[in-house]
């Protein structure tokens, strides 16, 4: 015998529901367990929300979004040229790939003190080692994209007579138009990562660096409302460039 | 053949080469064609035989290793945007693009004038029966209706040469024949030269004035068949008994010629 269908709720529902449940049992833990470790949600609600009256959290906030911008819009840049370049031709392609490769590899907080040494640990050093990260995805994506393109419509192009630019300006660029938006929402959250990490570790501004401050002074109230303040950015950024993407692929 | 040839192919033997610059496969050889203006010419021959390589030599996007091919007297080194269009076998739409518009941008390409795009667009999509559908994306669009935009973008580039690459192939029959039918009674209109690949005898029949039958690789015109038959051809034309000889005779010239490709891929596999 098979058993008839059964009508499951929504996803929404279920997803609501397990979210809720996450929430009452920090709430719960937070009450019982180390006021010095841990912070029930009321008060992170309550207490912790109002660090963002105080001058020194939004100066913080301010350094730290515009270091990710300054670094998103600059890995966009440098990830798209490089990218494109790897793409030029078979030969470049198979020459830098695998470099490209490898150095994404690499486990970038390992080589952030040669950030500081060549940048200083002002914010030119933050902008660097987000776009270390950002860049990458970029440049990744790209290369998948022009590698997609049918080669047909290059030939058909060129047919009729279209120059290197045209082929670029009217087909490699709309191809990869999908492809890119899929980088950029990758990058976004990787600038994102490079950033705080070098806050964190380096400099004595912006977000990150509270972060650390805050979990030293066991301030967890405080803390708990600047990772949800982050990860409210995080989700923002990655929601915008996810509709972006979507706009951009209709026709795929 | 009386007065000068539109499309002059003069001895061609073209053999693609391996990455370390020998010969590898002879795809032509000793190939030697006139093609008059106005006519319609078809391509049959087993797969594999050198069919599409002899298209993309006349039209400028292959060198041949020898020979050459003169269009309206002048030697062919490269695309001839102005002179020769092309149909592909497969849908060759940007598919960002409305049908309008990838209209437009191959009238950019051939260098046509940014201010008179739209309206030749416009005439050719009302050629093709597609005027209302100029805003609609290639996936909208049925395999037919794509074909139909294909031709029409090919009209719409004004060239005195059409170059169609088994533009029918991923067609069901029956989209085929209708197609074809169309085909034949715009091009009466249009006086366009058109040098067709195909596969099937009935088209090969149907559309055109002659027909080479190629050789199993490396390929070499093997026969000549005329149809003399007025165009637009009518459907009855494909139930007359002239239609069905000519089919026949077809056959039996080809026959041979897939057999042996057959084999020769056989040999390739023991
Ligand atoms: N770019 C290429 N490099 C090497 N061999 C090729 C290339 N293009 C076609 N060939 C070979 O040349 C022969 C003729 O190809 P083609 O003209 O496409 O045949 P047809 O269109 O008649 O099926 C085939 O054996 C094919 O494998
Ligand atoms: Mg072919």
């Amino acid at each position: 015998m098979i058993a008839a269908p059964r009508k499951l709720p929504a996803p929404w529902v279920l997803r609501t529901f397990v979210v809720l449940i996450l929430l009452l049992v920090w709430e719960i833990a937070g009450r019982h367990g180390s006021q010095l470790l841990f912070s029930p949600l009321s008060k992170v609600l309550t207490s912790g929300l109002q660090i963002f009256a105080e001058a020194e959290v939004l100066e913080a906030l301010k350094t730290t979004a515009w270091i990710l911008v300054v670094g998103f819009v600059l890995s966009v840049a440098i990830g798209l040229v490089l990218g494109l370049t790897v793409s030029m031709s078979r030969f470049t392609y198979q020459t830098f790939l695998p470099v490209l490769l490898l150095l994404y590899a690499i486990p970038q907080i390992t080589v952030l003190p040669l950030f500081v040494l060549y940048f200083g640990s002002g914010p030119a050093s933050k902008v660097a080692f987000g776009v270390s990260h950002g860049m990458f995805p970029i440049a990744v994506s790209v290369i998948a994209g022009v590698q997609g393109i049918k080669p047909l419509l290059v030939t058909s192009a060129i047919s009729m007579g279209a120059s290197r630019w045209q082929i670029f300006r009217r087909i490699t660029l709309p191809y990869l138009t999908p492809s890119l938006f899929t980088g950029m929402r990758l990058a976004s959250t990787a600038t994102l990562l490079g950033v705080l990490l070098a806050e964190l570790y380096v400099s004595a501004g912006g977000i990150g660096h509270l972060t650390r401050r805050f979990g030293e002074n066991f301030q967890p109230d405080k803390l708990y409302a600047l990772i949800a303040a982050l990860s409210l950015m995080a989700i923002l950024i990655n929601e915008t460039m996810r509709m972006l993407e979507r706009r951009y692929s209709r026709w795929l | 053949m009386e007065g000068e040839a539109l499309i002059k192919v003069d001895d061609v033997r073209h053999a693609f080469l391996s990455k370390t610059g020998e010969e590898e496969v002879l795809a032509l050889d000793g190939i030697n064609i006139d093609i008059a203006r106005g006519e319609m010419v078809s391509l049959i021959g087993p797969s594999g035989c050198g069919k599409s390589t002899l298209l993309n030599v006349v039209g400028g996007m292959i060198a041949a290793s020898q020979g050459h091919v003169l269009i309206g007297g002048t030697p062919v080194k490269g695309p001839r945007p102005k002179d020769v269009a092309y149909i592909f076998q497969e849908s060759a739409l940007l598919p960002w693009a409305t049908i309008l518009d990838n209209i437009k941008v191959s009238l950019e390409f051939q260098g046509v004038p940014r201010a008179s795009r739209d309206k030749i667009a416009r005439i050719s999509l009302t050629a093709v029966g597609l005027d209302a559908f100029g805003d609609s994306y290639p996936h909208q669009l049925s395999g037919g209706m794509k074909q139909r935009a294909a031709l029409a973008r090919a009209l719409s580039l004004r060239t005195d040469i059409l170059l169609m690459d088994e533009p029918f192939a991923a067609l069901d029959e029956q989209t085929r024949m209708i197609f074809s039918e169309d085909l034949s009674r715009l091009l009466a209109n249009e006086h366009k030269t058109i040098v067709l690949v195909t596969h099937s005898l009935a088209e090969a029949v149907f559309l055109s004035d002659r027909i080479f039958v190629f050789t199993s690789r490396p390929g070499r015109i093997k026969a000549v068949l005329n149809v003399d038959e007025p165009h637009p051809r009518i459907p009855t034309f494909m139930t007359s008994s002239k239609f069905n000889d000519l089919r026949n005779r077809l056959y039996e010239l080809l026959r041979d010629e897939v057999l042996a490709a057959i084999g020769k891929d056989r040999q390739g596999l023991a």
